[in-house]
């Protein structure tokens, strides 16, 4: 590990050296490394890649300076169409494809709003004369260029006036500059980037509530994919391509993607949408807390918080893309990994510092990469874990005992309500892994294991009461046993009496008045 | 064979029964009533004496059930959880109402099948067997007016499905649905009148009718299963006494009974799910055994035919005495009737046996 | 009667006492069996919780100030109370995230989870903000005097 990092690290000094603000990144050490954890085949390929190349790859500093978005240009201006779109009238029979445009079009919220084919191709929609309808001299565009469109969408929807009886927001232009897409087509004149119909689509432009929208939450994922998972489009920018893969897998591509769950997060969710970019290791906490609110508020009180920017954050345990479903298995590796010391200390300046590669494997966010089995907090890790397994293991234990006592046949409504206070403490006690604090874990585990115990005792109970009906139904059984065999002793006897009857008189008809021997006696 | 009595000696065994003797005369109809005769040949299997025994319990446990039940909606499932889990025996007492409900149809069921592979519903037993037929249909409404008492998902929607089976009777399918559910739907007023006619109307009508046939069975006798009742003149063969020889043992059969009774309710307590919501459908919605080869031949066939055939088979059973002219009670020599009726049975136990694995 | 042939009239009488020891101890065990659960069933349990006609009582309205909330059991369900402006209104205390129970916290004025942070609107139950998916299920209220009543159902 150790052989490959050093070498780029180095490469990456370097670089930051020649930058303005390189003292400054001198004193983070290795402050862009923190700055995204994404594994680093980033890291190489700038020196490689095409030379156009700057400010994408996210470890090359992107804080220097941001280019500002040029100015928002006018609409483009064209004689009214009084209601008759000519444009849709000839071109609807010009082939099958222009009729596919009319058609997509006018299906679109564009269409429903009145904005026509002029306002972004310009021309007189007025005139079925090709000559006048589209005479460049008068301001046709035509296709509008890849970078002229970003204008041009900007033209209308970046004027307050305009979007206020739609209820639309009108900061996308400038958000979009700030963009590493935008960022990278202002600097590069790279016009490969996302700009706003490669989303939206250009034609048949629907809300972002419509669910047919590829903007629309669920569709998100597929729709960023289409270029960030493409490896060849990918190349030149030295970027990973397996994001999709590897989120599609995480707790939230499975609920956002499989079980359709719309508040799931999606990409623009962390990245932002017209805005996207990686967050930075100084916004990650906000992110994450921007959903995890109540994780946020328990991680500010922890030692770790405290660290600022030598802290573990969110993603130095839980990963960015891969984030999985926690479990005590994050406390610790199964044998006791390749300490490092640089994985936490900064030796030059003495400081902590947090090696973010380090925790792009999976198998190592543990608390033991950076606490050492010698240290004290180790010890204190040892004790969280140990409580949170208890708490767990009593959980547990009292939800078979209610399993069992509810196979039995029994009524545990009670023992179901205690168990789900036992519950709730149990996934406070976890949560509060996140405070760091041995004491509110100690006692929240403590008091999920004294209720899961209340739980599984009242289930013992009504297991002990199942018990008991059982020996009392033997008990019963026995009795009903007995006096069967009572009345069958007597039944016995009677046959063998009437057996000696009908000895004593053979053949005797069927309907002669009762027999005198009949009587029922002393019985 | 008619009723025999027997010649009672009135010598009074002890004052005390002297005394109660003098008052009531009661020693002469115990004679009346027990000192019968009954053909050597019968073998009843105990199957009715078994249905008298099981609505016996029904009528003790349910009695003891009625003084916690607490029929709103409200309050029934919590009358019966409070039952189950606080008051002492609660789970026995309303365990053993479960079960006995169930073995009680069953019971009447096999009896009925005795009667008819027997052939005693022949001469001059038909009346009996119409009256039969009645007491089989008053026990399946009590079992499906008690199943919605506790007001559990299971019994709501087991109510729901079922009177949408009675919905479909043709004609009067709305009607019918309407009065049974006491509305649109199945709510309050369906508990209220379920309640009523569980614990009210159903008891004395089948007390009632349970009367006349008791009393017929009596002055009849028991039918022979080898030779048919000859017109206008007593039967013949070989009897044997029926106090204390057959009591006695219907006697064992009934403490049988009480501890199957005893051992399900233990093993297999009567449950109770969650309360019922009529907003959230559970997942394999059913009616009760009883009803599932209707349930189940509905899904199979036409509606129309589907809720036809078991009313026109209800209707031919009840008047097979009077179609049924053969006077033969040997099964070889009623081979229309015994292959008939083998045929629906086997249909009818595979329809619910399909219901049941559905 | 003794017809028997072959013993005396000895064990006939000792057999004749077995017998009725026998039908003495059928007798007995049979009521015993039967009596018992009867019995135990008609004595009314120490526990009255379903004894006011489906109604539970939740508490004094003079404990519950106007703005806040607690959570109080209903037979073995917790279920939370809230004062609002419209009056008191009650819903079941179970988060329907996880299963947690809910809380009222007085700083939001919300019924809040404390697992996950979801919020719920304490007048109506509805889901303010947070993971949970359904609002909290409705439970009926009845104040009478200065009583508060729950309507299991």
């Amino acid at each position: 590990m150790d052989g490959h990092a050093s070498p780029i690290r180095v490469l990456r000094l370097l670089a930051a050296a020649c930058l303005p603000a390189a003292a400054l990144l001198i004193a983070l050490g290795g402050g862009a490394s923190a700055a995204d954890p994404t594994p680093s085949t980033s890291a190489a390929t700038p020196s490689t890649s095409a030379a156009p190349v700057i400010g994408v790859a996210p470890s090359a500093s992107p804080e220097a300076s941001p280019i500002p978005a040029p100015p928002v240009p006018t609409p483009i201006p064209h004689p009214a169409d009084g209601g008759t779109n000519q444009c849709v009238e000839c071109h609807r029979a010009v082939n099958d494809r222009q009729a596919a445009i009319a058609t997509a079009w006018e299906g679109s919220i564009h269409a429903k709003g009145g904005v026509t084919c002029a306002d972004c191709h310009g021309g007189d929609p007025t005139s079925d004369r090709m000559g006048i309808a589209m005479d460049r001299t008068k301001g046709f565009v035509g296709r509008p260029s890849r970078e002229q469109t970003i204008g041009m969408c900007g033209s209308c929807h970046a004027d307050p006036e305009r979007m206020r009886s739609y209820n639309l927001p009108t900061d996308q232009y400038a958000k979009y500059w700030t963009s590493v897409h935008g960022q990278r087509l202002a600097a590069a004149k790279d016009v490969r980037v996302a700009i706003c119909i490669d989303c939206h689509g250009s034609h048949d432009i629907k809300k972002a509530s419509d669910p047919t929208a590829p903007v629309f939450p669920l569709n998100v994922p597929q729709l960023c994919a289409g270029c960030h998972a493409d490896a060849d489009r990918m190349k030149p920018y030295g970027i990973p391509t397996d994001q999709f893969d590897i989120y599609s897998r995480s707790v939230h591509g499975v609920a956002l993607l499989e079980e359709a769950d719309t508040r799931a997060p999606s990409c623009a969710s962390c990245h932002g949408s017209h805005d996207a970019k990686p967050p930075r290791a100084t916004e990650v906490v906000e992110v994450c807390g921007k959903c995890h609110t109540a994780t946020q508020e328990l991680y500010l009180q922890s030692r770790h918080a405290e660290l600022k920017d030598a802290a573990p954050k969110c993603w130095t345990c839980h990963g960015t893309h891969d984030v999985a479903k926690p479990s005590e298995k994050l406390f610790f590796h199964p044998q006791p990994p390749d300490y490092q010391c640089t994985t936490c200390h900064d030796l030059q300046a003495r400081t902590l510092r947090i090696q973010l590669d380090r925790f792009a494997n999976e198998a190592d966010r543990r608390c033991d990469t950076c606490h050492h089995p010698d240290s004290d907090i180790y010890a204190q890790v040892e004790a969280i874990a140990g409580a949170l397994s208890e708490a767990q293991g009593a959980y547990d234990a009292a939800g078979g005992r209610i399993g069992e006592a509810a196979g039995m046949g029994m009524i545990v409504g009670d023992a179901d309500v205690t168990l789900s206070e036992a519950k709730t403490s149990l996934i406070k006690a976890q949560a509060a892994v996140h405070t760091t604090k041995l004491t509110v874990i100690a006692q929240t585990a403590g008091d999920a294991q004294k209720k899961a115990g209340d739980a599984q005792a009242i289930a013992q109970a009504r297991l002990d009461e199942s018990f008991f009906r059982r020996e009392a139904m033997i008990v019963v059984v026995a009795v009903i046993v007995a006096n069967v065999a009572a009345l069958w002793l007597m039944r016995r006897r009677l046959d063998r009496r009437s057996a000696v009857e009908a000895g004593d008189a053979p053949g005797t008809p069927g309907d002669a008045p009762g027999t005198p021997g009949d009587a029922p006696g002393g019985e | 064979m008619a009723a025999n009595t027997e010649p009672v000696a009135a010598d009074a065994a002890t004052p005390a029964s002297g005394w109660i003797e003098e008052r009531t005369q009661g020693r002469a109809l115990a004679a009346a009533l027990l000192h019968v005769r009954i053909p050597a040949e019968a073998r009843t299997l105990y199957f009715g004496g078994i249905a008298l025994f099981l609505f016996g319990i029904q009528v003790a446990t349910g009695t003891l059930l009625a003084l916690y039940y607490k029929p709103t909606p409200d309050a029934a499932y919590d009358s019966v959880l409070f039952m189950m889990s606080d008051v002492s025996f609660g789970w026995l007492i309303r365990s053993v109402h479960h079960w006995a409900a169930n073995l009680m149809i069953l019971f009447v069921v096999l009896h009925l099948l005795r009667v008819f592979f027997q052939a005693a519903y022949k001469y001059p037993r038909e009346l009996t067997w119409v009256i039969g037929i009645g007491l089989l249909g008053i026990t399946m409404v009590f079992g499906f007016t008690g199943y919605l008492l506790p007001w559990d998902q299971r019994a709501y929607w087991a109510t729901v499905v079922g009177t949408e089976i009675a919905g479909s009777v043709p004609l009067i399918g709305d009607q019918l649905l309407l009065l049974l559910r006491g509305g649109v739907d199945v709510t309050e007023a369906t508990l209220s009148r379920f309640f009523g006619l569980h614990v009210l109307v159903l008891p004395l009508v089948l007390g009632g009718l349970l009367a006349v046939h008791l009393t017929l069975v009596h002055q009849l006798g028991l039918a022979n299963p080898k030779r048919p009742d000859p017109r206008g003149r007593p039967p013949e063969g070989k009897t044997v006494p029926f106090f204390p020889n057959y009591v006695l043992d219907e006697l064992i059969a009934w403490y049988i009974l009480l501890a199957l009774l005893v051992v399900l309710a233990s093993l297999f307590p009567a449950g109770l799910e969650a309360q019922a919501n009529p907003l959230e459908t559970p997942p394999h919605t059913k009616p009760e055994w009883y009803f599932l080869g209707v349930y189940e031949l509905l899904k199979l066939v036409p509606r129309i035919v589907g809720i036809l055939a078991p009313i026109g088979g209800l209707f031919l059973l009840t008047v097979l005495p009077f179609l049924d002219r053969n006077p033969e009670v040997l099964a070889r020599r009623r081979k229309l009737a015994v292959g008939t009726a083998t045929v629906v049975l086997v249909a009818g136990i595979a329809l619910t046996v399909r219901g049941f694995s559905s | 009667m003794g017809p028997d042939a072959q013993p005396n009239a000895k064990p006939a009488v000792s057999r004749r006492r077995v017998l009725r020891w026998l039908l003495g101890f059928s007798v007995i065990s049979t009521a015993a069996m039967v009596v018992t659960p009867m019995v135990g069933f008609i004595v009314p349990p120490k526990s009255t919780a379903a004894g006011s006609g489906g109604k539970v009582p939740a508490g004094k309205v003079a404990d519950l100030p106007l703005g806040k909330g607690k959570v109080v059991p209903m037979g073995s369900k917790p279920v939370i109370l809230v004062s609002t402006e419209q009056g008191i209104v009650a819903h079941s205390a179970i988060c329907t995230h996880l299963g947690c129970i809910v809380a009222f916290d007085d700083l939001s004025g919300m019924i809040v989870c404390p697992c996950h942070d979801g919020r719920f609107n304490p007048a109506t139950g509805a889901v303010v903000s947070g993971p949970p998916p359904a609002p909290l299920p409705h439970v009926t209220v009845s104040v009478e005097g200065d009583d508060i009543f729950l309507v299991p159902g």
